[in-house]
């Protein structure tokens, strides 16, 4: 048990003086390994919906105050409230789980307008910000404005009125949260209903929809926790593994053909850190 | 402090390769970019670090195959493990 242990962790002549995990064939191995673990956590997702879910804490009314503070720090006024925005951003939201997409434009061709003319939202300007997985509004904010295009709508000077649709439910076999931001500017000011963020009937929909989830949220395992953990595992095997045999080569004064144990280290830890530091939450 | 062997003999080589990440993690960390930003940002130091083998291994006058495979195999885990999971 110890001379195989040591034959996978220390350079010595039976693996040609090179830590076996170091070796081509092993480091390809765990790749694939890693690989394997991403498709059976899809195929979880497909044969057991709702198993696998990212928890999330957003609301459309912490999404509207973040929204208009993005637009103050940019000396812009404040988006008014839309019923019938939210209503057509709701739509598209329950429209994209209905038919298990993730885009602007749904498989069958809908388009985000085709959402703002069947909630009767008659707009000279429009435009949409999707986003999912995220689990709070900052992150998502955050997300949104570090992505010009969608950086792009939220600080626009043309629109005036914004809708939010928040939704829960099962995309891809995976519970998650749905967040989409319709902005317009009406063609009259009578067309747009509008309201005060304080008069939102959508407050006391995300609210529930977060009771829904903080309810579910010891049900169902965050993907992103999978692939993080066995990633780290790789990579404290890997990265340990290159000290080890770094170590020994050393001590022993050993010389061979090899890349320099500094350099993978540097590298490796590098992306480790990146790996580490990213939240969950796509844009789109 | 133990400084190894082989920074010692090409420090500015070495210097440069941390240059290079260094780079990378300001900009990854520091600066405000989308996710495809900060994919790039990773392609861009695998493949520093892939060319930077090659002139290391070539000053040194051991480049050969099985080394260029090992460092495109580094870059490969490196990329694969973030990409796939995270962006």
């Amino acid at each position: 048990m110890k001379s195989k242990l040591s034959y996978y962790f220390i350079p010595q002549e039976k693996n040609n003086y090179r830590a076996q995990i170091l070796k081509t064939g092993f480091l390809l191995f765990l790749v694939g390994f890693y690989l394997i673990n991403q498709e059976i956590i899809k195929f979880v997702g497909v044969v057991k919906p709702g198993v696998l879910g990212y928890s999330s804490e957003i609301t459309a009314q912490k999404v509207l105050t973040q929204t208009n503070l993005q637009r103050q720090n940019n000396g812009l006024p404040a988006l008014k409230y839309s019923s019938v925005l939210s209503k057509s951003a709701t739509d598209k939201a329950n429209d994209m789980f209905a038919h298990n997409y993730w885009a602007h434009t749904s498989p069958t061709g809908t388009t985000p307008w085709d959402f703002f003319k069947e909630a009767g939202y008659q707009y000279t300007v429009a435009g949409e910000n999707l986003a999912r997985d995220f689990y709070d509004t900052e992150s998502l904010m955050e997300g949104w404005m570090n992505s010009p295009t969608h950086k792009a709508n939220i600080v626009n000077s043309k629109y005036q009125e914004i809708g939010i649709g928040v939704v829960n439910g099962t995309l891809g076999g995976i519970k998650t949260t749905l967040v989409v931001q319709h902005f317009g500017l009406p063609v009259t000011s009578i067309a747009s209903q509008q309201e005060t963020p304080k008069q939102l009937q959508p407050e006391t929909v995300s609210l529930q929809n977060s009771r829904i989830l903080s309810e579910e949220k010891s049900n169902y395992i965050n993907p992103l926790t999978i692939n993080k953990t066995v990633g780290a595992i790789i990579f404290v095997l890997v990265i340990g593994v290159l000290f080890i045999d770094g170590y020994f080569t050393l001590k022993g004064g050993i010389n061979r053909l090899t890349g320099s144990n500094i350099s993978h280290i540097g590298f490796l830890l590098i992306i480790f850190l990146f790996m580490l530091y990213q939240r969950q939450g796509a844009i789109f | 402090m133990i400084i190894p062997k082989e920074i010692k003999q090409k420090p500015l080589e070495y210097l440069l390769l941390a240059l290079v990440f260094l780079v990378g993690l300001v900009i990854y960390f520091f600066i405000p970019i989308s996710s495809h930003g900060q994919r790039l940002v990773v392609y861009f130091m695998a493949a520093s670090y892939f060319l930077w083998s090659i002139i290391h291994h070539y000053r040194r006058g051991d480049l050969n195959l099985s080394i260029v495979v090992e460092y495109l195999v580094m870059a490969l885990v490196g990329i694969i493990l973030l990409s796939v999971s995270l962006f």
